[in-house]
């Protein structure tokens, strides 16, 4: 595999991971920070499958998911009952949780060491095919009934209760989704790098997660996707200047917050760009008719 | 026969008896009033009745059923809507989608119809969002569908409230001061809107309002709360000649 092809396979699958912010900070207000966590559960899930079974990479796959989100679900049902910052600190002491564990559960886990000789089975047209099929569905959770709850929720949870919605479960189902796409994300990410440590997916991989939403609008799903390109792409551009990496990005974190205090996007999806244009088309043939007569 | 029935309701919050054994019927099919002066408990007694609190001692019936223990969204389900003093709506949904959230809140497809766009979901989908749109024509802001609350007037955002609160056809609507910040003309045209709905419904309402002739022009009975207790009760004539009624509004007369 070629050298950038390799860049844009590893940027994509991180994609997905930050589409899982987006899910939980961008639709429904949750703040996780120990969203890393969950990678972590789909990466290990699938490096002791792969090394040590011989399931096809889709069992794996579909297992590790699985894994995610149970993990997703026995955290989440104590935390949707609580309050935005209790949530926030809760699953960092989660997230830190899941990597002392896996640090030490050497005989289990391999420790520090990690996991090593995990089969390569990544290559770009599967990471941008399964990036797609996770759009796709993203896009109609968003604008169905499940969407709106979560917005409605985001913006006033009390008014949301008055209305009949049951506020901790579509809590619980936004956090039990964002788990299962992250875990996703942890499983193609140890098919791709072949190997998986710990250390990897501590609270600053998260925190990093939350920053790229802010960056591309909390609000829009094209804006997480254009940001988290971006800053995953970054550190391959700024390779010499690698020290200098972090200073660049925080930079960049700063001053969006200062001067564009809703993100790059805002509240714009593509997919509204794509209905005007579409609205554009549709008149002509009216006008050209005018015309003929 | 009464919609709601409530049987000595009381709370407190730590030492303070925000509301204590206050008893009270509302009649299917009418309007019933609360008044009372500022922190007399009126809020409290619908955040109790709706749900968003648990109430130390007491019950509350709806239609004959049990709904004191019952959480906020499942009172919602029961059949009770209400609105907010301070209004609360949904700012990054639309009107439409604000008034759709109480539909959408009922539609009954699940999470693998909805990321898949079954067939089944968009019919749902589309039948609710007509509906919605009727309950935004019945308060005058069909215009306004696609754009935002937070970019309405202020007497517009209390007919969206409104309409969002009908939306689930409760069996009781319970409006939190509807009229406060209202101009003297909206008032008349809110108080005109509260009879037309009531005509297309057939609604039992709870109103709690400051707006005097408001409460005495809509209200077939009144109780008057006053230090988290009930002071008097009775139709609009009987409040109005009560004297403990004036006293707590006025302060007592000196001599």
């Amino acid at each position: 595999m070629g050298y950038y092809a390799s860049v844009l396979t590893t940027a994509t699958i991180n994609l997905m991971a930050i589409l899982s912010m987006y899910v939980l900070m961008g639709l429904t207000g949750i703040f996780s920070m120990g969203q890393a966590a969950f990678m972590c559960v789909g990466a290990y899930t699938a490096g002791m499958l792969a090394v040590r079974t011989s399931l096809p990479m889709v069992v794996v796959v579909v297992i590790s998911v699985g894994m995610g989100m149970l993990s997703a679900f026995l955290v989440g049902l104590p935390v949707v009952k609580l309050r935005r910052d209790y949530i926030a600190l809760i699953t960092l002491g989660f997230g830190e949780a899941i990597v002392a564990l896996l640090n030490n559960l050497s005989n289990v886990t391999g420790g520090a060491n990690g996991i090593n000789g995990i089969p390569r089975k990544m290559n770009i047209y599967l990471a941008l095919g399964v990036l797609a099929v996770l759009i796709f569905l993203l896009l109609n959770f968003k604008n169905s009934k499940f969407g709106r709850h979560c917005i409605a929720i985001k913006n006033d949870e009390l008014s949301a209760a008055a209305m009949g919605i049951n506020v901790p479960r579509i809590k619980l189902l936004a956090f039990v989704l964002a788990g299962g796409i992250t875990a996703l994300s942890g499983c193609l990410m140890a098919y791709n790098t072949t190997f998986i440590e710990p250390m990897a997916y501590g609270s600053v991989k998260s925190i990093d997660w939350i920053c790229f939403v802010f960056v591309g609008g909390v609000s829009s799903l094209t804006g997480t996707l254009v940001s988290g390109l971006i800053f995953n792409l970054l550190p391959e551009v700024l390779r010499v200047f690698s020290l200098y990496r972090i200073i660049v990005q925080g930079a960049i974190v700063l001053l969006i917050i200062n001067f564009m205090p809703q993100g790059l996007f805002g509240e714009y999806e593509l997919s509204d760009l794509v209905k005007k244009v579409a609205g554009l088309f549709k008149k002509k043939p009216a006008v050209a008719g005018g015309d003929k007569q | 026969m009464n919609i709601l029935e409530v049987t000595d309701l009381s709370i407190n919050f730590g030492g303070v008896k925000a509301v204590q054994n206050v008893s009270m019927r509302a009649e299917k099919g009418s309007i019933t009033s609360i008044i009372g002066p500022n922190g007399a408990g009126k809020t409290t007694f619908f955040n109790l009745v709706s749900g968003i609190y648990k109430p130390t001692s007491g019950k509350v019936m709806l239609d004959g059923e049990d709904i004191t223990s019952l959480k906020q969204h499942e009172i919602s389900h029961k059949g009770i809507s209400r609105t907010f003093q301070n209004i609360r709506l949904f700012n990054q949904l639309s009107n439409l989608q604000n008034v759709q959230s109480a539909l959408d809140a009922r539609a009954n497809y699940n999470v693998f119809e909805a990321v898949l766009g079954l067939p089944g979901k968009r019919k749902k989908d589309k039948e609710n969002r007509e509906r919605s749109r009727y309950f935004l024509d019945l308060v005058d802001l069909g215009d306004v569908a696609e754009e935002r609350p937070n970019s309405l007037p202020y007497g517009k955002q209390r007919r969206l409230e409104l309409a969002r609160a009908l939306a689930s056809e409760p069996k009781l609507l319970m409006l939190d001061e509807p009229a406060a910040g209202l101009n003297p003309t909206e008032v008349e045209e809110f108080i005109e809107l509260i009879r037309k709905i009531q005509g297309v419904f057939d609604l039992s309402i709870l109103l709690i309002e400051h707006r005097l002739k408001v409460v005495h022009t809509l209200s077939n009975h009144i109780y008057v709360l006053n230090f988290g207790e009930l002071l008097a009760e009775g139709n609009s004539e009987q409040i109005q000649a009560n004297q403990e009624v004036i006293a707590a509004y006025m302060g007592e007369d000196e001599d």
